[in-house]
């Protein structure tokens, strides 16, 4: 085969015939370190196109502990980002020493576009929270900027970022005025995460261009955010007990969620674009979900997984809810997901008797109801019955039985009922 | 220039061995140098791509062929009824089907990707290359993908001595 090759150039089918352009085409695409650096060992032409990879990225094992220890990773790190003069993209997940950084991004200041840093391994940890970071800022081009296990006390000095689009913080310890400080570092920003993070108090952010926003904190205490985005598309929020929202006119997801202690308050203006809707928490007081419900009315895909209302420490069961009004408030529902309480709460009043021979649910598709109890077994059957019968597209109902006290008398009843339902309706209804 | 049903434009493709190819205008233009020819008119009755023999040519019109993105176009290769995803795949797979060549087919059609500039087959060939480095002594990557070495010796101790790690 090789043969065949031959009589049209010189040395042809091997890596030698090809062109230098070739050569760096196909050797950009590497980015591991430890592929980086077994290149430059083979020969001159091979070494020669090093400063033009676009991209380096040390893995957590790309050293030894000794070499850790001994300082020779940070020499090779430091080695390697030198030769590398066209640097766009720097990923380092191996430990290394904090101190050793702006001297770094110094030398890739111009170039560097792409950072992200694991700093929960970094070599010297106790230094990180001392300033270190204000070296980023050296990066005046940087672009996308993610950071794990940072620990953040203060912000760090960063100027302002304009260039910076994409911000992600993840696993640290954060105080809230270091958050906000911060966020206002990075003006331009259209992606901001911050996963896992510690905080509480008060985090107030107002980012123009911000488009998507996940904010997922940890711990029981209280929280407040102030979040002013009139761009936002997307937003998630795990761990607040106050959420304010400004400017959710372009939003088309919305979740919020708190898995420890109650949320308080809601309040996000009306949401005419919103599409997908999460609400989920152990205790919600009735004010905010009903905020909430009441501003998404132009919602298609609905889940609800409160256990509990009230506004204070006791725990207290949703109130009663009118489903006609519920249903003729969100018209354009096609998949809601609801659970237990909520359940119960819609099935309480008794709206259906009297019904306006107009009333139906005009978009819902598919349906996941979760019931806990058998309590009002009769009430609940005869609104299964009546979200059949009124959803004209409905295609699939599944009904999902979870942790009901099956001892009882009252639950063997209600279940019994619930498969005769299921036998009746068997072409649109499954339980699990 | 050639006709064939339906008004679709037909191109002939000379390799310097002789070998004529008439292709579709859409496949053809798969590759940037091809379409900047028949934009700039330069492709008057057959277009002489030198440097790549018939062998290697018939492939590149059937990486071609297979990726041509319109419709109907390459017949059952792309049918309106085949979801994006599933069509992606399919793709997929016969790539990794087609790239299974021996070396020194595969550098000709990385030279060739690259001379008729097929952003797709030329990412398919480096990335294939760059799969034979990872995990490999230097010796083996020397062999796999036949480069010489041309360092020095003393050369070639220091640049090893400072990325021994890398070998470890």
């Amino acid at each position: 085969m090789a043969m065949e090759c031959d009589d049209w150039g010189d040395g042809g089918g091997d890596m030698n015939a090809v062109p230098d352009g070739v050569v760096q085409h196909i050797l950009s695409m590497l980015s591991n370190v430890r592929d980086v650096a077994a290149c430059a060992c083979v020969c001159r032409r091979w070494r020669d196109c090093v400063p033009y990879l676009p991209a380096l990225f040390f893995p957590r094992n790309a050293f030894d502990a000794a070499a850790v220890g001994g300082g020779a990773a940070d020499e090779a790190i430091g080695r390697m980002v030198a030769a590398v003069s066209r640097l766009r993209e720097l990923v380092i997940y191996c430990p290394f020493s904090m101190a050793r950084l702006p001297a770094w991004l110094a030398m890739r200041s111009a170039s560097l576009r792409v950072l992200e840093l694991r700093m929960d391994a970094a070599a010297d940890k106790e230094a990180a929270g001392g300033g270190h970071l204000d070296c980023v800022a050296l990066a005046t081009g940087l672009e996308e900027l993610r950071l794990w296990g940072v620990l953040m006390t203060n912000a760090p000095a960063w100027g302002r970022l304009q260039q910076l689009r994409v911000l992600e913080i993840v696993g640290a310890p954060l105080r809230d005025t270091a958050i906000t400080e911060t966020v206002a570092a990075c003006p331009n920003l259209t992606d901001l995460s911050l996963l896992g993070c510690d905080c509480s108090g008060d985090v107030s952010i107002q980012l123009s261009m911000l488009q998507r926003c996940r904010l997922d904190f940890l711990g029981g205490g209280n929280c407040s955010l102030l979040l002013s985005a009139p761009r936002l598309e997307s937003l998630e929020a795990q761990g607040f007990t106050w959420i304010s929202l400004r400017g959710g006119h372009n939003l088309r997801r919305l979740s919020i969620a708190k898995s420890t202690g109650r949320v308080y308050k809601v309040d996000t203006g009306r949401l005419p674009d919103l599409e997908y809707l999460s609400l989920r928490g152990v205790q919600w007081s009735w004010a905010a979900v009903s905020s909430v419900l009441q501003c998404a009315s132009e919602v298609k895909h609905l889940v609800m997984k409160i256990e509990f209302c009230g506004d204070f420490d006791v725990l207290q069961p949703f109130p009663e809810i009118d489903l006609v009004d519920f249903f003729n408030g969100h018209p354009k529902i096609t998949k809601f997901e609801i659970h237990g309480a909520m359940f119960a709460a819609l099935c309480q009043k008794n709206s259906l008797k009297n019904l306006d021979s107009r009333f139906c649910i005009p978009c819902l598709e598919e349906l996941l109801i979760t019931v806990r109890s058998p309590l009002n077994a009769e009430q609940k059957l005869s609104t299964l019955e009546s979200l059949v019968k009124y959803s004209v597209k409905l295609q699939s109902m599944v009904i999902r039985i979870s942790q009901m006290k099956n001892c009882h008398d009252a639950a063997d009843d209600f279940f019994e009922e619930i498969c005769k339902f299921k036998y009746i309706n068997y072409r649109k209804v499954r339980i699990e | 220039m050639a006709t064939r049903e339906a008004g679709k434009k037909m191109i002939m493709l000379k390799s310097p061995d002789g070998m004529e190819f008439e292709v579709e205008e859409a496949v053809a233009m798969e590759s940037q140098t091809i379409r900047k020819m028949i934009e700039d008119d330069c492709a008057d009755t057959a277009i002489l791509i030198p440097n790549i023999n018939s062998k290697i040519l018939s492939r590149v019109i059937e990486y071609c062929n297979k990726h041509v993105p319109t419709t109907g176009a390459t017949g059952a290769a792309a049918s309106d009824t085949v979801a994006p995803a599933a069509l992606a795949e399919d793709l997929k797979i016969w790539d990794a089907e087609f790239i299974k060549v021996n070396r020194a087919t595969r550098f000709d059609l990385i030279q060739a990707a690259s001379y008729l500039n097929i952003k797709g087959l030329l990412d398919l060939t480096s990335q294939t290359t760059i799969d034979t480095i990872s995990d490999n002594s230097l010796e083996e990557i020397r062999s796999f993908l036949s480069t010489k070495n041309d360092y020095l010796p003393e050369e070639e101790q220091t640049i090893r001595r400072e990325n021994q790690w890398a070998f470890q």
